[in-house]
């Protein structure tokens, strides 16, 4: 039997990191050092879970981050014209930052919205039965937003 | 909608009066099972963690719903949190834990603030002390199986783990721990109280090319034909599928829906999801939305989950591309198969089930791209 070395903690590491994305966008190397002093977790560990999760960036991200969800549930509902409508919008491939660092899209596993498919997450936010009229009027708004 | 039905602390305080041993057996004797997918017994699991000898134990509640096609725990979070938070109480009461935790999947960060709200209240008013944090996931689907979302807790990448020990004796930091999901934590609460609670009511939820998609409560051994008349589909339907796990099969209205036509043999999963899917749709497009799930889920501790469903991804836009040779579509139903055997959890035991399905029951989706050879 493997012997267990996990001791209980009162911090949930997953939530200090998440905070800590909340506050600075992403996990850069300086906060993950601050983390790693602070909790006293190796800095390899930390790196381990950022990388681990989808959710966690260690890379800066744009100021909005769009997840199409590309389920299939939303694939029945035509997601995939919403993702070009979205790439066209925004002049980038699926993956990638504006140069302006003001948009991300990414492709995403399921969201829960499947009743109201084709459905995206915009901040964590969800914007459900999209339509490329909606979505255009959608990035217009969020282009002329600060 | 009985999963709605509000217990307003009258199950918490039935609880109390009554003890964990009673507790135990009003719930198995009426029926409650698991509604994450697995269907165990939850007075059965309760069971152990009560009789494991150990300092500390914990409750986690199981909200990181994942499986693409279900909104279900979602809907409970909106109309009847508090209930969550009852159920909780009532499963750490019994087993004798005093620190709780929701893990609460990434993607329903919008749901966090209010129930969080609605746990303070309800502790507060329940003057126990129990404490529940809500832990906030991060986009791992995998974390949705105990082992993994005990790993995840605990400050470490979302994997599996090996069984046993079972989390009931030894979970979160080495100690008993129940983790339950968030249907059924709401159940055991109303099951409490509720005379007329009906153990087979479950909670369905129906997408896919239907004009009524949603969530509904119906018993089991409800007939296909039954739902799709509820859901309405746009145009004539085509095959139906449990979630990307199950695969993808014809549509078959004289099916009876219960946890045993859902999972056939083996299978441990089952939260009563259903995409349909209609004519107008090709199979391949579908098997690559379930394909690239995979790839993104799959936590990379199992080599062929890892690879496999990477190839499978490849040899799937292959096909699209039209270049798919016949013998590529042999290569890649022994792939699916190869994974199934040979992977860890169930993530990797069903990654092929879309492919292996699909290429049984709808070859002609395939013949459209192939290449002549």
């Amino acid at each position: 039997m493997i012997t267990r070395e996990y001791e209980e903690t009162k911090h949930i590491l997953l939530n200090i990191l998440k905070e800590t994305q909340d506050k600075h966008g992403y996990l850069s190397e300086k906060v993950m050092k601050e983390i790693s002093v602070k909790y006293k977790v190796p800095l390899a560990r930390l790196y381990g879970i950022a990388t681990f999760y989808m959710m966690l960036k260690t890379k800066q991200q744009g100021k909005y981050v769009i997840e199409i969800c590309s389920s299939p549930s939303c694939v029945l509902n035509d997601s995939n014209t919403i993702e070009n409508t979205l790439r066209k919008e925004l002049g980038i491939d699926t993956g990638e930052t504006t140069k302006n660092k003001k948009f991300t899209l990414i492709k995403t596993s399921c969201i829960g919205c499947c009743n109201e498919a084709p459905a995206m997450l915009v901040n964590g936010k969800p914007y459900t039965k999209l339509t490329s009229e909606k979505i255009k009027n959608t990035i217009k708004k969020l282009k002329n937003a600060n | 909608m009985q999963i709605n039905k509000k217990t307003n602390l009258k199950a918490w305080k039935r609880a109390q009066e009554i003890g964990p041993n009673k507790i135990l057996k009003i719930l198995d004797k009426k029926g409650l099972v698991g509604r994450g997918g697995a269907a165990f017994p939850t007075a059965r699991k309760w069971g152990f963690a009560k009789d494991a000898k150990a300092d500390r134990k914990f409750v986690i509640c199981n909200a990181d719903e994942g499986e693409p096609g279900t909104f279900k725990d979602k809907s409970i979070f909106q109309n009847n949190g508090e209930t969550i938070v009852e159920g909780i109480l009532i499963a750490a009461y019994t087993v004798g834990a005093k620190r709780c935790f929701v893990y609460l999947r990434g993607e329903y960060e919008y749901l966090r603030k209010k129930f969080e709200k609605q746990i303070k209240d309800v502790l507060k008013k329940a003057k126990t002390d129990i404490t529940i944090e809500v832990v906030r996931g991060a986009g791992a689907y995998v974390c949705g199986e105990e082992t993994a979302i005990i790993q995840s807790i605990m400050g470490y990448r979302g994997q599996s783990q090996y069984k046993p020990p079972y989390p009931p004796v030894e979970g979160l930091w080495g100690k008993p721990t129940v983790v339950n999901n968030v249907e059924t934590l709401t159940c055991a609460a109303q099951a409490l109280i509720f005379d007329d609670w009906d153990p087979n009511l479950r909670l369905f939820s129906v997408s896919g090319n239907v004009t009524k998609p949603g969530v509904y409560e119906l018993p089991l051994g409800v007939s296909m034909k039954k739902l799709v008349e509820i859901v309405q589909p746009k145009n004539k339907l085509k095959a139906m599928s449990f979630g990307c796990f199950g695969g993808i099969m014809p549509i078959d209205y004289d099916m009876i829906i219960n946890n045993e036509t859902i999972c056939k043999e083996d299978c441990s999963h089952g939260a009563y999801t259903i995409i349909l899917i209609d004519e107008k749709q090709n199979i391949v497009d579908i098997c690559l939305s379930i394909a690239r799930f995979y790839t993104y889920e799959s936590c990379g501790k199992c080599t062929p989950c890892r690879e496999g469903t990477i190839r499978l991804l490849n040899l799937l836009k292959k096909v699209k591309k039209g270049q798919a040779t016949k013998k590529d579509l042999k290569i890649m139903d022994e792939f699916a198969r190869h994974i199934q055997e040979t992977s860890l959890c169930g993530l990797g035991q069903t990654a092929g089930n879309h492919i292996i399905t699909a290429l049984e029951h709808f070859p002609k989706d395939f013949e459209v791209f192939r290449h002549e050879n």
